[in-house]
């Protein structure tokens, strides 16, 4: 084990990266379900927020265990995507994602502003106690002792692997790839189009609150300004360049975008530019993405080929 | 025949230059910072000494991020030249921190991975908050690994020192920084401030529900008392405000010497416009950490000529030179072309403090460089000199600073009578 840490250390995935890499791989999969859905949703940065906020301030000011934490981040962040979801969702493709974009902000700024709130309240009440400090504002809360663990990641991955692979094939998977195709079809064919899509829409808010709550235990730090519009658009990015035409590809997006800038590292100032070359080459040659199973089959096509004709070589020196 | 003449002749220049470049090494030409004389040249020390070094070199705080990095290599490329650590090399060991605290965690992570004596950075004090304690927080003191000290060049943030201690315990002690914190600079401000300006008393305006500008504002309240200034009118607003003219209109009519404010960029430039523009303020304007964006001064987008007549205090000035600094920023716009700012000057400046905490302690086992590092004091450098107070944080003289159509100039009477008319 420690041979193969070192060796991937060595090309610049040391423990803190891989661990972050499994985090976005879980962050990626949240956005999955809406999207296989058919809903351009990027409301999954502003659920993270309200994960990594709701689990930190349970581990930090309450005393709560990191699991039982994680999991109250994972629920409240499902409780509020019932309300957002049910007036949202009538809205398609790109009003939803400006809708969705809105309420990322909404929730980064009520994070930032919630403590003003909370003592604007009080000296209304002519409370006479001090108001609490809950979000510590733009400085964030700090000092939060590193919780999450590789293990916890990969289990997780695992069991929400599992849960997607069983999806596909559920009357609940089903209804989603129909209503993805054609919502007024699926609708006439007695689907519950409002049930299904607010139900993946809340699924994929309590990944995301989840996968929130392992990265507030990460970093030491969170702070509003860490879940914006550029972290709703890192969440899509994962996605889309681990192709969303099979469950494992937002993992395999979310591992690859993370990994990537790290293991350029050495480049120094050329990172950032063959970052970015090698991610337009790969959306312009696999508009599938990564996960596209299409691509993978003709790789174990080509894989077999070779084979076969190392393997004729062989049978026919044999023959010689 | 000839070609091994021509060996030997190759073989015998070798040799011969080797120790000419030896001796012209230990003769380099002296720089004018370093302890040279209170710590002896180390006896011990031998090979390489390595420290960290992780500015953000990618993404917004690059703007940073780039002089710090070249003001770092400077200094090595002089402390090596000079022999200022005897026998030994100091190298460093370099790795991007981006601007996220996520980058800068994996670059810190590389970086104690490599055994370095100390590290140097990051930019951002966000990125100082989440990435330090990779250094020596509670995982590197479980793992029985020695903590090493980091050495933050451009944090700005206040309580850091006694953040880190409430969360690492001692290991808080190995966090230094070169930049002065608000708390640090406004005391010497507004003591410069008083004695240039001839100012008794003030009106104060702060943005209340902000915990940087309410901390800021308690800071000036005390060193306005400590200096005898009477504060003679205070007015509070909120964050998001576009209107400050009623809480204007009860400071001016108190007539004081100076409006002191306490706010962030975005509300400054309509408070100043509405200061000067509308209510025909021409007064001296003291502003805290949030005056320091060359962006509120901008004829476009900031007060333009309405942010004349505003004083705020920095770390450094080009105007304000001692003869350290004069050296340096001549060497540094040789070498890269562009003239140094604030960034470069603290970053060159922490480098040095590094290597003479090396020197002093003549070893680089991180802990004895720490206990070196926090002894740091009346050391000479281009900010002034320098010292760690008890609690650890840093000591220099702060720069007044006044702002005259877009350029913060060195607040003296001159230029104040000039930007004044008096």
């Amino acid at each position: 084990m420690g041979f193969v840490s070192d060796a991937l250390a060595s090309i610049g995935l040391n423990e803190f990266v891989i661990t972050l890499m499994f985090v976005n791989a879980i962050l990626a999969m949240s956005i999955y379900l809406t999207l296989y859905g058919g809903m351009f949703s990027l409301a999954n940065a502003g659920f993270m927020a309200i994960g990594s906020y709701v689990s930190v301030i349970l581990t930090q000011s309450h005393d709560w265990p990191f699991l039982p934490a994680i999991l109250a981040g994972m629920v409240a962040a499902g409780l509020i995507a019932i309300p957002i979801g049910l007036p949202v969702l009538r809205l398609r493709d790109i009003y939803l994602a400006i809708a969705t974009i809105g309420f990322v902000e909404i929730t980064r700024i009520m994070i930032l502003n919630l403590d003003k709130i909370i003592a604007e309240a009080y000296t209304r009440l002519h409370m006479e106690s001090e108001p609490p400090k809950i979000t510590n504002g733009p400085l964030g809360i700090t000092g939060i002792p590193v919780e999450t663990k590789l293990e916890y990641l990969v289990v997780t991955v695992i069991i929400l692997s599992y849960f997607m692979i069983r999806m596909h094939r559920s009357r609940f998977g089903r209804a989603l790839a129909a209503i993805r195709q054609d919502e007024n079809v699926a609708a006439s064919q007695g689907i519950n189009v409002v049930y299904y899509k607010n139900a993946a829409f809340i699924l994929g808010a309590m990944m995301a609150g989840l996968g929130g709550g392992f990265s507030g235990h990460l970093s030491r730090i969170i702070q509003p300004g860490s879940y914006g519009f550029g972290t709703a658009v890192d969440i899509l990015a994962y996605s889309v360049l681990g192709g969303i035409s099979s469950w494992y590809g937002p993992i395999l997006g979310g591992l690859a975008l993370t990994a990537l800038p790290e293991v350029l590292r050495p480049l120094k100032e050329y990172t950032g530019l063959i970052n970015g070359v090698v991610l337009l080459i790969f959306i312009a040659y696999l508009p599938g993405g990564l996960g596209d199973p299409a691509l993978w089959r003709s790789v174990r096509k080509t894989v077999g080929r070779i084979i076969n004709f190392i393997n004729k070589g062989k049978t026919a020196d044999a023959g010689a | 025949m000839r070609s091994k003449n021509l060996l030997f002749v190759f073989v015998l220049i070798t040799t011969l230059a080797l120790p000419l470049g030896a001796v012209a090494q230990d003769d380099g030409e002296r720089p004018l910072i370093g302890a040279w004389d209170t710590c002896a040249d180390p006896a011990n020390l031998s090979g390489e000494v390595k420290i960290g070094v992780a500015f953000a070199q990618s993404e917004a705080a690059a703007i940073y991020g780039v002089p710090q990095q070249q003001a770092v290599e400077l200094a090595i490329a002089e402390i090596n030249e000079s022999g200022y650590l005897g026998e030994a090399t100091l190298v460093a060991v370099t790795e991007d921190a981006g601007s996220t605290p996520e980058t800068a965690i994996s670059a810190f992570t590389n970086l104690v991975a490599e055994d370095v004596s100390a590290i140097i950075g990051p930019t951002l004090s966000n990125q100082a908050m989440a990435a330090d304690p990779v250094a020596f927080g509670t995982e590197r003191q479980e793992s029985g690994d020695p903590l090493i000290p980091v050495v933050g060049v451009s944090n700005t943030r206040t309580g850091m020192e006694t953040d880190f201690a409430a969360s690492y315990g001692d290991g808080g002690a190995y966090f230094r920084r070169i930049s002065l914190p608000e708390s640090k600079v406004i005391p010497g401000t507004v003591e410069q401030v008083v004695d240039i300006l001839g100012i008794e008393t003030v009106g104060i305006m702060y943005s209340d529900n902000d915990q940087f500008t309410a901390s800021a504002y308690e800071v000036f309240v005390s060193a306005l008392e400590e200096n005898g200034v009477e504060i003679v009118a205070t007015e509070t607003f909120a964050t998001g405000d576009v209107d400050f003219t009623a809480q204007l209109t009860n400071i001016i009519a108190a007539n004081p010497d100076a409006i002191v404010v306490s706010a962030l960029a975005a509300e400054i430039v309509p408070l100043l416009e509405q200061a000067r523009s509308q209510l025909g303020y021409t007064g001296p304007i003291i502003g805290g950490n949030g005056f320091n964006t060359p962006g509120i001064a901008s004829e476009d987008r900031g007060a333009g000529t309405d942010a004349n007549g505003v004083v705020v205090g920095g770390a450094w000035n080009v105007a304000r030179q001692n003869e350290i600094s004069t050296a340096f920023t001549a060497k540094y716009e040789e070498e890269y072309g562009t003239p140094a700012d604030q960034f470069a000057v603290q970053a060159y400046t922490g480098t040095w403090v590094v290597a003479t905490a090396i020197r002093c302690a003549d070893s680089a086992d991180p802990a004895a460089v720490l206990e070196a590092l926090a002894t740091t004091a009346d050391f000479e450098t281009p900010l002034g000199t320098f010292s760690f107070d008890e609690d650890g944080l840093p000591e220099h003289e702060p720069v007044a600073q006044i702002i005259k159509d877009g350029q913060y100039l060195l607040l003296t009477e001159e230029s104040a009578a000039e930007v004044f008319g008096e």
